[in-house]
């Protein structure tokens, strides 16, 4: 009888966040990266409302409520600097953001 | 009392910042403020003389003070500092006047005029100074600004080869000192000339002759003695009354000063080196002097010899009689000098006595004085060089035969080439373009020629000195006075100058445009002229030894310290920057890629995976 365990829900938290490490690498849009990153974030919301619900006590989701505030946040800055950026340099694209290079 | 000394030093200091800070570009100005400066350290130096009791002054405070060592600076002007003072101050004061005419159309007059207050500073420092260290500070200072005025000419070649040469000559002397000083610290714990004075006193045996021979090397740089004679001759690439206030006047004699200072320090053995080494310089430098024809060379050897002679009373153990003879040849040197700094400028600075000839009746005073000033060294009887020469010689001649021996034969010589000198210049007829337009200088610069000229006549009567300045003179001269042999010792002295003045008539009183003696006797001229080839010894040393080992050096120190230490050091700087740039590769993804390895790795090193 298949059965939904815990372990079923980290492993997902680990895909989800190994999935938005590997967009935020292979990704060159950054508004794709940006989105890559909340990927990360929920897979790492996802482990702690696991271990809250093992662990049968609030904490988890406590923080994961503050994460999201946090992300909700910086999600806000990081789409206000990309559009200044944007209307800056007419591109979204991480390898026409080397300034610091050369 | 000590307000006085203290405002005596430091006037001139102050004089000179005056100058190299606001007077650069105004030379007049920056002129008189010298001169005044010196006529005020000659009014402060006579009150300092004068007003006191005859106590010496002592006076000291802490200079600067490291741990529980402290050096001290402060005064202790006895009998002979007073002496000197007084010569100091004055023969500088009419120096300084001289200036003002000699260097009238002088471009770089400020410059000049602040070197010469620099050096009363220093000079003044020697004097009064009450320990070793300050000595060697203020020695150091004089060194300094004697370096400054010969170089003042610094365009031509030959004042900057003379400046560089007298400076390095004479940092082996102070190097000599230096180390002296040392010892002396070491051996006796204190600097200070009282407290060395009263330990020499009650434990003689702690003075050797490494000791004193080592400070001695001091002297032996300042006063040009052999084997370090070699700068001051050369020195006299400087302005005129640079060489007679620093190089014949105040600044060599410092070396015999310095001797007087620590007189306590030194054993037999030392004293008759000196006297031997005193008296060669003596015959040494007449010989040279022979043989040249400018004349402020040859005034220059006859320092030298002069230096001798003072080195030789002090070696026979008569410091009264070297610093009697000390003060006699400040006035008729700078007197010369002073006098050759007159025919100079009269001659649009001519300085070869063959181009001369006949200046004695257009230009009366200087040769006058001059006269008296060569009558004066000769020994001439009842000048000044009579009473302090011959009390040289006659205590050589009571105390030690070969000295007097050397010193006689040297006094004959240093008659025969003043009168030398004299003749050619200033009688016969003109042998230039120049000396026929000759033309008697301004009051500015005969005045002090006169008045030196007035003192070289009396200033070998010691007892007209005031008792402030006789002081120490008086004992050393009381036992001259009572030595036998008195009569026999005024015909010698008598015969040296008139067998000089005879030969010099005979040879050189109808000298042309060469020399007579180059002529009649080429081999024994030639002799004189190579000087004994010290400098071509000295040359031959530094491009054989010197330079071959500076430059062993050179490639050592370029191999080790700047290859590698210096760049060694830069090439693992380099490499790691090397590393470290090839990280900066400018995209966002490799750095999150490396953000997220680091934040693993502290994670696994927080979990401990790497086995802590």
């Amino acid at each position: 009888m298949l059965c939904v365990s815990p372990n079923h829900f980290l492993i997902l938290a680990c895909l989800l966040v190994a999935v938005g490490f590997l967009g935020l690498l292979i990704r060159r849009n950054v508004l794709l990266m940006l989105m890559s990153l909340e990927v990360m974030l929920n897979g790492i919301n996802l482990a702690l409302l696991t271990f809250a619900r093992v662990g049968l006590n609030l904490d988890g989701g406590i923080f994961v409520f503050f994460i999201m505030t946090v992300a909700a946040a910086e999600v806000a800055v990081g789409l206000a600097l990309l559009v200044a950026l944007y209307k800056k340099r007419n591109s979204v694209f991480s390898d026409h953001m080397s300034l610091l290079k050369n | 009392m000590v307000n006085f000394a203290l405002s005596l030093l430091f006037l001139p200091l102050l004089s000179a910042a005056v100058t190299l800070i606001f007077l650069r570009k105004n030379g007049n100005l920056a002129s008189l403020l010298s001169v005044s400066t010196a006529g005020g350290i000659l009014v402060l130096a006579l009150g300092l003389i004068f007003s006191g009791n005859e106590e010496p002054l002592i006076w000291d405070t802490t200079w600067f003070a490291m741990g529980g060592w402290e050096l001290r600076f402060g005064f202790f002007i006895d009998a002979p500092a007073r002496l000197l003072l007084f010569i100091v101050a004055f023969v500088g004061f009419l120096i300084h006047v001289f200036s003002l005419g000699y260097m009238a159309d002088d471009p770089a007059k400020s410059r000049y005029f602040g070197g010469l207050s620099i050096f009363m500073f220093s000079m003044l420092g020697i004097t009064m100074a009450d320990n070793l260290v300050m000595i060697f500070v203020f020695w150091e200072l004089v060194g300094f600004s004697s370096y400054l005025l010969i170089a003042h000419y610094f365009q031509t070649d030959e004042s900057a080869k003379a400046s560089r040469k007298a400076f390095i000559v004479n940092r082996v002397g102070d190097f000599g000192f230096l180390i002296g000083i040392v010892l002396t610290y070491w051996t006796f714990g204190t600097v200070h000339l009282i407290e060395l004075s009263d330990l020499a006193d009650f434990a003689p045996s702690l003075i050797s002759t490494s000791l004193c021979l080592a400070l001695a090397c001091g002297f032996v740089g300042k006063s040009a003695q052999f084997p370090l004679h070699v700068w001051l001759p050369d020195a006299m690439a400087g302005p005129t009354p640079v060489s007679a206030l620093i190089h014949a006047a105040t600044m060599v004699a410092a070396g015999v000063y310095l001797l007087l200072r620590i007189d306590f320090l030194f054993t037999n053995e030392a004293l008759s080196l000196i006297a031997f080494l005193g008296a060669a310089m003596g015959l040494y430098a007449g010989f040279c002097a022979l043989a040249q024809r400018d004349i402020k060379k040859i005034l220059a050897y006859s320092t030298l010899s002069q230096l001798g002679y003072m080195a030789a009373a002090f070696g026979l153990g008569a410091p009264g009689v070297a610093l009697f003879h000390l003060t006699t040849h400040a006035f008729f040197k700078a007197l010369m000098f002073l006098g050759s700094g007159s025919v100079i400028h009269a001659c649009h600075h001519e300085q070869d006595i063959f181009k001369y000839g006949g200046l004695r009746r257009r230009m009366p005073l200087t040769a006058l004085t001059f006269l008296v000033g060569v009558l004066a060294i000769s020994g001439v009887n009842f000048l000044s060089g009579y009473f302090s020469k011959d009390a040289i010689l006659l205590w050589a001649y009571n105390f030690n035969l070969p000295v007097f021996i050397i010193l006689y034969l040297g006094a004959i010589l240093t008659a025969t080439y003043m009168f030398r000198l004299y003749f050619i210049t200033f009688e016969g007829d003109a042998r230039s373009e120049h000396a026929e337009h000759a033309r008697e200088n301004s009051p500015l610069m005969t005045f002090p020629l006169l008045v030196l000229a007035c003192l070289s006549v009396i200033g070998g009567y010691h007892a007209l000195y005031p008792n402030a300045l006789g002081e120490f003179l008086a004992s050393d001269l009381s036992v001259v006075a009572n030595l036998p042999h008195h009569m026999w010792m005024v015909i010698l002295g008598t015969f040296a100058w008139v067998c000089g003045l005879l030969v010099a008539r005979a040879l050189y009183s109808n000298a042309k445009d060469s020399d007579p003696v180059e002529d009649r006797y080429p081999s024994f001229f030639q002799l004189c002229a190579s000087k004994l080839f010290f400098d071509e010894i000295y040359q031959f040393y530094i491009n054989r030894v010197q330079d071959p080992f500076a430059r062993f050096l050179e490639v050592m120190e370029l191999l080790f310290i700047s290859g590698l230490m210096v760049r060694g050091s830069a090439g693992i700087a380099a490499l790691l920057s090397l590393l470290a740039k090839a990280c900066y590769i400018g995209k966002i993804n490799a750095y999150a890629f490396w953000f997220l390895v680091g934040t693993i790795g502290f994670l696994g090193y927080a979990a401990g995976f790497f086995g802590n």
